[in-house]
């Protein structure tokens, strides 16, 4: 660390003790940059991006238990595009375990029956191997958060999400029929219990609400196969798109809106990154984001 | 003193009950834990069941290649007797346990029952002469039928309610006892019970006959085999020829004992019966002297107070049979086109499916979204129990074919899984009265996200509209393409309207025939 950094550091550390909510709202401003990596391996890229960010050991600190929240959401395999790769939650695990955390925990609230999906996508047999805890979800662990947000105020959460100290979220990049897309801060609907549905009423604004209103430390988004029509849920591989990327940040709006891009679509025309941007949840002009590109 | 060698024969049938019976459950519960992939031997147990050989060849004029199988414990009846009874049924063994376990005083004495061991035949002909007549009543009362039906929608949901309210540690609980179930809890979560409880349409109504069934061993010993079962009074038929004789030799002192644990309160040496006897050897086991013997003997004219049924009564059944077939046959359903309920994929046609369909509910336990209930009266008086579809509770799952692979008597016709993709079940159908996207005005688009087929069989299309506050709002609203819906019913299951669904899966364009003639 260089004695600059240090010095930035600190201060926002110290500061942010004194003034509550001093430090969420600062860590938007002073984010990490955006990495982007293209390569043929899902695994490589994966250990590139978080490299290139700056190491795991930024994000996760020693004794930290870990949440991964990949998109298990659906009963379909790797090659269809509708869940995230194993690869890339399996290198995900082996950092966070080699930086020192103490437990890592991989779990989704998925639409589809649980058992299948988490068997199907390959996460929980990668996940196991690789050294994590793979949780179904349980309704009685469900509580009330309080977002604050204007479209979702309150809603039940998987209290297995609050009592982590980090949480990874680790989406793929596909098509969605009313938000247009679905990347990382849509992913955080796999937190929520309760009557998820009556949220696409104001999705635009539920998407920005939910992401503003539940922290993540990291976003790695999979972009390596992307679903580029009928998601998103999918099933036809020839909807199916190798893109070989994987987009890693601090800040979860500038992921989607890299995400965007590399979907080939403008961040401007989805409600959900407006309605995040007026939250001030970062930036959402590709020119200004600090985007790091690396193809290997 | 008891004689050893009838301890040990005894022995060996406990085991051989207590080994089917497990064999039974774990080929039943391995068919509905969820893995996608095929397990092909769920059910088998149907394939030994001669009964159901017999009324399906009736029913349908086919014979089921499989059930040929049936033919084996059949012509082992000749030899051994009721073997099958005693050694194999798993509701027998169930049955026996009970009996076990209820069992009073040993000094007690029960009486054969003759004019109630009757009425086993007499069920026997009535559901004959219903198959003859193209009814199939068989379910209701065959073994395997009757407890895999039971444990599908009643006994396995209620043990895994059970098991996880007492065996889950609360919360942070850190006690001895949360510890110590933890392993247990964990191993049962992995290998038996389903994260998400299961429901039923008609726990008390299956559960309940069930436990009738059970608790009545507490007056008679087997209950259920003496007096109900269709498939012990074709067994008992059979064994009227069968070579297996108990004799009583010059030890018997007369004493009696082998009478206090016969399963049908009978004895070798008092009014022994080759029809009911089911060889369980416990009077061997309980003889003090030795005194009865095995006999393998051809059957004598007069063996031994057979069971008299009587030409009146026995009469009376089969028209009670052919009544129990033609009265559901002319109620107002089957005029109709009209029917309110869809039926597994690969069903087929609505009157062969009832030939058919056993009741068993194998299909019901094998789907892992529990979208597969039993009918009470929704298919017609002659329906109840088939299987029918409940969007509320579950719904199809795109990658699986269980419920085809599953159906001991092919009323769910195999279907490959591409082959279910295609299969139509029914077709949704959006209710505009109802529908956030027509009604209030809300964008939603639910079932579109969750519609599995990867054209999409629900689409959208964005119109503008006033809301109910006048406001003009862009609205995404919902319509299905009728030709690509496969009336999977995500549609209805996934619907977040409070009351009443927005979209139905209905029986509209269903690529059975429904048809009762």
């Amino acid at each position: 660390m260089k004695r600059r950094e240090f010095i930035v550091q600190s201060t926002i550390a110290t500061s942010s003790l004194l003034i509550p909510g001093f430090m969420d709202k600062l860590s938007y401003a002073a984010s990490l940059p955006v990495v982007k990596i293209e390569g043929e391996s899902p695994y490589t890229i994966t250990n590139k991006a978080i490299e290139t960010l700056g190491g795991m050991g930024k994000i996760i600190s020693k004794q930290d238990i870990v949440m991964i929240k990949p998109n298990i959401g659906w009963n379909r395999s790797v090659e269809q595009a509708a869940t995230t790769n194993p690869e890339v939650i399996k290198a995900l695990i082996e950092m966070a375990l080699n930086a020192g955390a103490k437990k890592v925990i991989v779990m989704d609230n998925p639409c589809h029956k649980a058992e299948d999906t988490y068997k199907r996508s390959g996460i929980e047999e990668a996940a196991k191997k690789a050294g994590a805890e793979v949780r179904y979800t349980d309704e009685n662990r469900l509580v009330t958060h309080n977002f604050k947000g204007e479209s979702l105020k309150q809603w039940p959460v998987f209290k297995d999400f609050l009592e982590v100290d980090k949480v990874i979220n680790v989406p793929i990049l596909k098509h969605h029929g009313s938000a247009g897309l679905t990347i990382a801060m849509k992913n955080l609907y796999g937190i929520l219990g309760g009557n998820r549905g009556k949220l696409h009423r104001d999705m635009g604004m539920g998407i920005a609400d939910l992401a503003y209103g539940f922290k993540t430390h990291l976003t790695v988004v999979d972009a390596y196969r992307i679903l580029k029509n009928n998601g998103p849920i999918g099933g036809r591989l020839s909807d199916v798109e190798l893109k070989k990327t994987i987009i890693a940040s601090t800040n979860i709006l500038e992921a989607d809106v890299v995400a965007i891009s590399v979907f080939g679509l403008n961040p401007a025309n989805f409600e959900f990154i407006q309605a995040a941007a007026e939250k001030n949840m970062g930036n959402t002009d590709l020119s200004k984001i600090n985007l790091k590109s690396l193809k290997i | 003193m008891k004689t050893r060698s009838g301890k040990k024969i005894q022995r060996v049938r406990i085991i051989a009950q207590i080994f089917f019976t497990f064999l039974f459950f774990y080929l039943l519960l391995h068919s509905g834990y969820s893995r996608v992939e095929s397990f092909n031997y769920t059910e088998y147990f149907f394939y030994f069941d001669p009964l159901l050989l017999v009324t399906n060849f009736l029913a349908i004029g086919k014979i089921i290649p499989l059930f040929l199988l049936s033919l084996i414990p059949l012509f082992l009846t000749i030899f051994l007797g009721r073997f099958f009874c005693g050694w194999v049924c798993p509701f027998g063994a169930i049955n026996q346990f009970f009996s076990w376990i209820f069992r009073r005083s040993k000094k007690e004495k029960r009486e054969v029952d003759k004019k109630l061991l009757k009425f086993k035949y007499l069920v026997l002909a009535a559901v004959l002469m219903a198959a003859v007549m193209g009814t199939h009543l068989v379910g209701w009362l065959d073994p395997f039928s009757l407890l895999t039906r039971s444990t599908a929608t009643s006994v396995n949901p209620a043990l895994n309610y059970i098991a996880h309210q007492t065996l889950k540690p609360g919360a942070g609980d850190t006690g001895i006892i949360a510890k110590g179930l933890k392993p247990a809890y964990n191993f049962a979560k992995k290998n038996i019970l389903t994260n998400k409880q299961r429901v039923s349409s008609q726990p008390f109504v299956i559960g309940g006959i069930l436990i009738f069934l059970l608790v009545m061993n507490l007056y008679k010993r087997r209950f259920f085999c003496n007096y109900l079962c269709p498939l012990g009074a074709l067994y008992g038929l059979v064994s009227r020829v069968s070579l297996f004789n108990l004799k009583t030799n010059s030890n018997c002192i007369s004493c009696s004992a082998c009478s206090k644990n016969c399963t049908y309160n009978g004895s070798p040496y008092n009014d022994y019966m080759k029809s009911e006897c089911m060889t369980c050897f416990n009077c061997t086991s309980d003889c003090p002297k030795d005194a009865i013997d095995v006999r393998i003997e051809l059957p004598k004219k007069a063996n031994r107070t057979p069971i008299d049924i009587g030409k009146r009564i026995l009469i009376g059944s089969l028209v009670s049979g052919v009544a129990a077939a033609a009265l559901p046959k002319i109620v107002i359903q089957n005029r109709s086109r009209l029917h309110g309920f869809t039926r597994p994929p690969g069903s087929i046609k609505e009157k062969e499916f009832l030939a058919k369909c056993i009741r068993c509910g194998q299909c019901m336990q094998a789907c892992p979204t529990n979208f597969i209930q039993p009918a009470l009266l929704e298919a017609g008086p002659e329906g109840i129990w088939t299987p029918i579809l409940n969007a509320q509770t579950g719904y199809c799952e795109y990658e699986c074919n269980k419920c085809t692979q599953v159906c001991p008597t092919k009323a769910i016709e195999l279907l490959t899984l591409p082959g279910k993709k295609e299969f139509k079940i029914g077709t949704a159908v959006v209710d505009r009265s109802r529908c956030y996207t027509y009604a209030d005005g809300y964008n939603c688009a639910v079932c579109e996200e969750h519609c599995p087929v990867p054209q999409k069989a629900i689409r959208f299309n964005e119109v503008e509209r006033s809301n109910f506050k006048g406001k003009m709002v862009k609205v995404k609203r919902i319509y299905v393409v009728p030709e690509l819906c496969i009336g999977c019913g995500i549609c209805e299951n996934v619907c977040p309207r409070g009351d009443a669904p927005g979209i139905l899966n209905t029986a509209e364009e269903e690529a059975r025939e429904f048809s009762y003639y």
